[in-house]
């Protein structure tokens, strides 16, 4: 059977999947709680923004890590130019606007996996040599690799950067409040449309970190999005539609719950353990654990 | 009526034209054959693959090729007047029901004779019946399961080996090691949990109690997870002699990397081919997996012995870019068996075919394969179609076993 240190091992691992998990959900929570739409082509930013870190790691020689800033910057503007070309337009929408909003961003997401698979082949890519790669601290009987390492340690700084910028900035301050009342803020001098541009910005950005650190140790293919995206929105469920902190503690519990259940049932039943647990949480609090509607 | 010469116009170019569509009508039509493959989604690389291998066994059939190959040296099919192949592609994207909506499609609007495929055994399952309903053949291009041909299907054909077929010539191979002197007592399952995994496991289960081999760990994972060091770690805790992997390339990939990251290197792995013999997972994680042994239909080294092979690839390598690898080597194969069947048949009818394909007897050195022969037995498996275990060496694949097709000694454990 498994030792105590297998299972340690199991749970540090579960643990660094957890929190790269709640960096691409956080993204999706940001843009739910600010306008009520789910961006179903959450997991198709994913794989735009590995594709954009692998072109860079091809082309320039770029590691990864340097990559990162850049990768941010070009899914902060498309997330902004996605808003107002194709969701804007949804909002508009009079009759059915629930269903238009849902189908424009899925639309979105079949054409750009379609494009990606035309484009780029549906070969699988990987990079091959970055600072990260190969490496694997040994703690004791433990084994962390590197990339996921500092890719957990960078989820963890963003969140934290991320809650200052809503609480201490006046961005983040127009955020909370166009949120609350989205018709209202213009009273007080918001753009909506400004502020909405700019939250599917930052939610694009985050995910295109997620995108850049993961595209150093996973491989890249039109369709990688899908399963991150479906865990992803289990991830933002379970911790609350729209909370920062929510997506932190669910991606965390939903990598460990995933890890562990792994273990004691057949590892392919493992997503049972991450769904019963999101089925508990939404029969006792159906808006999360930290969920605000 | 009068001889003028408006009449004589007029008379002779209706007599032209009776005599155009005569003419047009003695032309054969061409026959269509179903190919259905993933050509999106994670697999979506195999598709391409394999309509490159199609379109070369077209070439093969359709023109004339100096080849000691079914339907080479002639163009088109002699037995339907020259009559040409022309393939429908559909795309059935991994997915059970796409696939019976594609064949369907195939069947009715199409109007194919026959279908061909799919890579995805759970895809063949659903094609195969849908063949069966419609009373055409369903060649099984490259599919592993061994549950297709118990299914009771009377249509239903496969040139090429099984997992039973496959998993026997890795305990084969077993014993002839321990011989040798080798120690191999236990071993690790890991595969998928579709049809093509849990068969294989099943299959390497039985002969592993058959032959006194000790499981110390079986795994059944869920395809396109993207996590998989629980799993591993547990195959790393088990510290089996040999690790046998059933998984498509995107796990394949994963199970290397992460394996790669917990620093478990294990002393063998005899992989059940799928993903193990794409080359997007050599270039992938190639490095990692020096000394991985797969089982496989084809060996490239075989055309030093036989240069139809080296013909071949070179056709299909000028159109794909890559040689022929385990499953397009298969794929090209079945479609020019298939085709041969309609030919011998000498006819489009789905029963004729289905008669013609079960008269097969198309001797080993008259394909690409290191086959004995290509017959169906009672249930439309080829009996005869002999596996080979092939070793990732300096990059190449090496045919290690069994020893007449061997041109390389195995090297145990892997990273010696």
């Amino acid at each position: 059977m498994l030792t105590a240190s297998s299972i340690a091992q199991i749970m540090v691992s579960g643990l660094l999947t957890g929190l790269i998990y709640a960096l691409v959900a956080v993204g999706l929570s940001l843009i739910f709680g600010l306008m009520n739409v789910v961006n179903f082509a959450h997991g198709e930013f994913l794989m735009l923004a590995m594709y954009a870190t692998f072109g860079l790691a091809l082309g320039l020689a770029l590691d990864p890590l340097v990559a990162v800033p850049i990768v941010m910057a070009a899914l902060f503007v498309f997330g902004a130019a996605v808003y107002l070309g194709i969701v804007s337009y949804a909002m508009r929408a009079r009759v059915n606007s629930g269903m238009v909003q849902i189908f424009s961003t899925f639309g979105l997401a079949i054409l750009l996996r379609g494009l990606a698979q035309y484009f780029l082949t549906p070969n699988y890519r990987s990079i091959a040599h970055s600072w990260l790669g190969s490496r694997t601290f040994a703690l004791g009987p433990i084994y962390v690799p590197a990339p996921q390492l500092v890719g957990a340690l960078i989820s963890i700084a963003a969140f934290f950067a991320l809650w200052l910028l809503i609480t201490r900035t006046d961005f983040g301050k127009a955020i909370e409040a166009t949120r609350e009342d989205a018709d209202a803020v213009a009273l007080v001098g918001i753009s909506k449309n400004r502020v909405f541009a700019l939250g599917w910005g930052l939610g694009a950005m985050l995910v295109g970190l997620a995108g850049a650190i993961l595209a150093s140790f996973y491989y890249i293919y039109p369709n990688v999005g899908g399963p991150f995206a479906l865990i992803a929105y289990v991830t933002v469920a379970l911790g609350g539609f729209g909370s920062v902190f929510g997506a932190l503690a669910a991606g965390v519990i939903v990598g460990l719950v995933e890890a562990l259940t792994a273990v004691i049932l057949p590892s392919d039943l493992k997503e049972v353990g991450v769904y019963a647990v999101y089925l508990a949480v939404v029969l006792f609090r159906p808006r999360g654990l930290f969920g605000s509607i | 009526m009068n001889v003028t010469r408006r009449n004589v116009l007029l008379g002779s170019a209706a007599v032209m034209a009776t005599m155009a569509t005569r003419v047009r009508a003695a032309q054969p039509k061409d026959v269509a054959i179903g190919v259905l493959y993933p050509f999106s989604g994670p697999s979506a690389q195999v598709g391409v693959d394999a309509k490159f291998a199609s379109e070369t066994a077209l070439d093969i059939i359709n023109n004339r090729h100096d080849l000691d190959l079914p339907l080479a040296k002639s163009a088109g099919l002699p037995g339907l007047g020259g009559a040409k192949v022309r393939l429908v592609y559909a795309d059935h994207q991994g997915d059970p029901q796409k696939g019976r909506a594609e064949a369907e499609r195939l069947i009715t609007q199409e109007k194919v004779c026959a279908l061909i495929g799919t890579y995805y055994s759970s895809v063949a399952v659903t094609v195969s019946q849908t063949a069966e309903r419609y009373g055409l053949p369903y060649m099984s291009a490259d599919n592993s399961s061994p549950s297709l041909q118990r299914q009771g299907l009377k249509f239903f054909f496969r040139a090429a080996a099984h997992d039973e077929m496959f998993s026997k010539g890795m305990f084969d191979f077993y014993d002839w090691m321990r011989k040798k002197g080798t120690k191999i007592d236990t071993l690790a399952l890991f595969h998928e949990d579709t049809i093509f995994g849990t068969d294989s496991s099943n299959a390497q289960l039985k002969f592993a109690s058959e032959r006194g081999y000790k499981v110390v760990a079986d795994i059944k994972y869920h395809a396109n997870s993207p996590s998989l060091t629980a799993e591993v770690t547990q195959l790393k805790a088990a510290n089996a002699d040999v690790l046998m992997p059933s998984s498509y390339t995107t796990d394949g990939i994963l199970l290397v990397k992460t394996m790669a990251e917990l620093g478990y290197k294990p002393k063998a792995i005899v992989a059940q081919a799928a993903g193990f013999s794409d080359k997007a997972l050599f270039d992938a994680v190639g490095p990692q997996i020096q000394g991985l042994i797969t089982r496989g239909s084809f060996s490239l080294d075989l055309a030093a012995k036989r240069p139809s092979v080296g013909a071949v690839n070179a056709l299909f390598k000028a159109r794909a870019g890559k040689d022929l690898n385990d499953n397009t080597s298969r794929e090209l194969m079945a479609l020019i068996i298939l085709a041969d069947a309609i030919d011998r048949a000498k006819s489009t009818d789905g029963e004729a075919i289905r008669k013609a394909l079960v008269a097969t007897d198309i001797p080993g050195t008259r394909t690409i394969m290191p086959w004995k022969r290509v017959k169906f037995d009672a249930q439309g498996q080829n009996e005869d179609a002999d596996p080979v275990l092939l070793q990732y060496v300096k990059d190449k694949l090496v045919t290690i076993f069994p020893p007449q097709a061997a041109i390389a000694a195995p090297i145990w454990p892997m990273g010696a």
